[in-house]
């Protein structure tokens, strides 16, 4: 999977190629929007992620004009102005998705499989990992074959968890596709501390594998590891 | 805009006042020539009639039939060309039996009419052949046994003379009045709007620096001392808003550069060992810790400089404010669970509100938050939903916490604002989620403030119903 960055921020644009590539994407990185342009009309990449506001032309321009000549790879908008308008008309210039700046890095990883995975079907995992067991119609979860009784927000989150499993979910991510909070006004990050500390008591507690992980500063993350 | 707008205020009053005061004497001079004229008419008519009777008296007929006049009553024969009398006889069939040198070929009137001089003098105004304008007064009179009427005039020249004197003069002498008059008025004007030039020069040395300069009063009651004191009362605004502004930016900074030194140290005390690879784990951890801190004040910031803008646009619909009490409870009470605290909900069912759901739930999560956050482990947090004695619809959020003191309630909402700096510290927060509550709740049209209670803050949104 090739993907193109154009970012004119350097320390940026260095951060999210890196980051990518550790995920195995092919990463390139444009420092302009002239040069951004010219590679995603000459190079073909899966998929690209585009700032607004670039010197020279500006994300919306870029993003007009390759559309218009009929490439169809999902666009990532990248922008710091969370005004309505600037989303609306990112999309209508035809953008796939957007991310304010300043962002979490998984969810910038999220997002880019998302884009990728977009029109593929999506393949249902086995619902498993390790000893651990979910089964989704039941909502019902067990561990080592037994029963553990979870809220309906428990479940949820470790659903979410779940099905981004061993990567990083962030508190942007559960606010928005969990609690499905809509605005941004809010910082309910102690809110959600208090659930997943819930979920963790329940879930390892009694375990000598622990299951579900704080990264400190970014999130929480659902794998196996040997601790 | 007519060119007379262009002119200093001055000048224009000047010209108004000049304007209207020649009109006036215009006017003056006319009603008065009016007066004058029908004075000396009628003067000339009550002398017309007078002289009728001294006519009367004088002629007489001749034995051969002739009417002759008797003016040898004069010491000098030439005397009687003085008199400006113009005199005809006539018989009643209009025959003219006499008629005075004066008259000459002219005649006075045409044939008598009906009733012409019978019971009194008819006065009427009338012309001679050469359209001279004269006075005239006829009766009917009885001399010796042959009825015959007297017609007696005056030329109206002499009023006309003297009407002219009279123009003459008020001709020469407005000009020099309006004259005068414009002087004086400009002279006034000027004098009684330098006060307003000198509030311009002075208004235009208050500049965004030196906002505590105010506009002299020298006597508020009159219309300068009003726009004076009105002037001042904006500025008043003015400093307070620009008070506000630079509090806030000063605050902002403050609030900003605190998890920016965090960071700062947190990564330069981390790159001066080297460490193992969970120590550089650890202090990463740490530094983006601070950067979440950092975004969610930025966030908080912008959300408060776009309702500063008015840029917010309100969805409103109706709903229940207790359905979303119990809504807002249900998200943030596992917060108060955690510390053992009893949240209760109680209310109005029928109670429905007309606002934006969304920014409301915004205050509402605030104040909660707020409430859960100052109540100490087991205590109690009450939301009540009702109604005003004014009609509109309340939320009562209670805590059990310490209180609010009196001296800070008025400034709970203000931005930064924090009645413990040492106490929020340790519990985040940047003290902007009262200022966004108050905000949220005003721009529907509600309010928001802080009421007394027995014990603990007692917080209460009031809504406008629907």
């Amino acid at each position: 999977m090739r993907i193109l960055v154009i970012e004119d921020e350097p320390k940026l644009a260095k951060a999210v190629k890196e980051g990518l590539e550790a995920d195995d994407y092919s990463v390139s990185v444009a420092h302009s929007g002239e040069d951004g342009f010219y590679q995603l009309c000459q190079g073909r990449f899966d998929l690209a992620i585009l700032d607004v506001m670039l010197p020279g032309r500006d994300g919306f321009e870029i993003l007009k004009s390759v559309r218009q000549m009929g490439h169809l790879m999902p666009i990532l908008l990248l922008t710091a102005r969370d005004a309505v308008e600037d989303r609306v008309r990112g999309l209508d210039s035809g953008a796939d998705d957007y991310l304010v700046k300043p962002f979490a890095f998984p969810e910038l990883q999220a997002r880019v499989r998302a884009l990728l995975r977009r029109g593929a079907t999506e393949t249902f995992a086995p619902s498993r990992l390790g000893d651990l067991e979910i089964d989704i119609a039941r909502r019902s979860v067990n561990r080592g074959g037994r029963r553990i009784d979870l809220t309906a927000k428990e479940f949820e989150i470790l659903l979410y968890l779940f099905r981004h499993k061993g990567r990083v979910v962030s508190r942007e991510m559960l606010v928005r596709d969990v609690w499905k909070e809509p605005g941004r006004h809010t910082s309910l990050d102690n809110v959600i501390d208090v659930h997943v500390n819930h979920l963790r008591k329940k879930l390892d507690d009694n375990y000598s594998r622990k299951l579900l992980h704080t990264v400190r500063g970014l999130g929480f993350v659902l794998r196996e590891e040997e601790t | 805009m007519r060119p007379v707008d262009s002119l200093p205020l001055r000048v224009r009053l000047t010209i108004w006042y000049v304007g209207v005061l020649a009109a006036m004497l215009l006017l003056f001079v006319a009603g008065t020539s009016f007066v004058l004229y029908f004075q000396l008419f009628h003067q000339l008519t009550r002398f017309a009639v007078q002289d009728v009777e001294t006519v009367e008296g004088l002629l007489s007929f001749q034995p051969d039939g002739r009417l002759t006049l008797n003016e040898d009553y004069h010491n000098h024969a030439q005397s009687r060309y003085v008199l400006e009398r113009l005199l005809e006889v006539i018989t009643p069939e209009g025959g003219v039996i006499y008629k005075n040198e004066r008259l000459g070929g002219n005649f006075l009137d045409k044939a008598p009419f009906t009733g012409e001089g019978v019971n009194g003098y008819s006065e009427r105004s009338s012309r001679l052949q050469d359209g001279q304008r004269i006075v005239l007064v006829s009766r009917r009179h009885n001399l010796q046994g042959r009825s015959v009427i007297i017609r007696l005039g005056y030329e109206q020249a002499a009023i006309w003379s003297r009407i002219q004197e009279f123009l003459t003069a008020s001709g020469t002498a407005l000009p020099v009045l309006l004259g005068l008059a414009g002087f004086f008025g400009y002279q006034l004007s000027r004098r009684s709007l330098s006060p307003l030039q000198d509030m311009a020069n002075r208004a235009e040395r208050i500049t965004a620096e030196r906002l505590n300069e105010r506009l002299p009063i020298a006597n508020p009651n009159d219309e300068l001392g009003h726009l004076a004191t009105s002037f001042n009362t904006l500025l008043n605004r003015l400093e307070q808003s620009f008070d506000r502004l630079r509090r806030f930016t000063a605050d902002a900074s403050h609030e900003l550069r605190t998890p920016l030194a965090a960071i700062r140290s947190v990564g330069e005390v981390g790159l001066q060992n080297s460490r193992t690879a969970s120590g550089y784990q650890e202090t990463i951890g740490s530094m983006l810790e601070e950067v979440t801190r950092l975004t969610n004040l930025v966030e908080a910031l912008l959300t408060v400089s776009r309702a500063d803008e008015g840029r917010i646009e309100l969805s409103v619909s109706q709903f229940s404010p207790l359905d979303l009490t119990r809504e807002v409870v249900g998200l943030v009470g596992v917060l108060a669970e955690e510390r053992h605290q009893k949240v209760s909900v109680s209310g109005e069912e029928s109670v429905r509100v007309r606002g934006d759901r969304l920014l409301l739930r915004q205050a509402l999560i605030n104040v909660l938050q707020n409430a859960v956050k100052y109540s100490p482990d087991g205590g109690k947090v009450s939301v009540v939903v009702g109604s005003a004695a004014s009609g509109r619809a309340t939320v009562t959020v209670s805590d059990s916490g310490p209180g609010i003191p009196l001296e800070h309630r008025s400034k709970v909402f203000d931005r930064f604002y924090r009645v413990d700096q040492a106490r929020t510290r340790q519990t985040g927060g940047a003290g902007l989620g009262l200022a966004i509550a108050d905000w949220a709740v005003q721009a529907q049209g509600g309010q928001i403030r802080v009421e007394d209670s027995d014990h603990g803050a007692k917080f209460v949104i009031e809504l406008p119903v629907e």
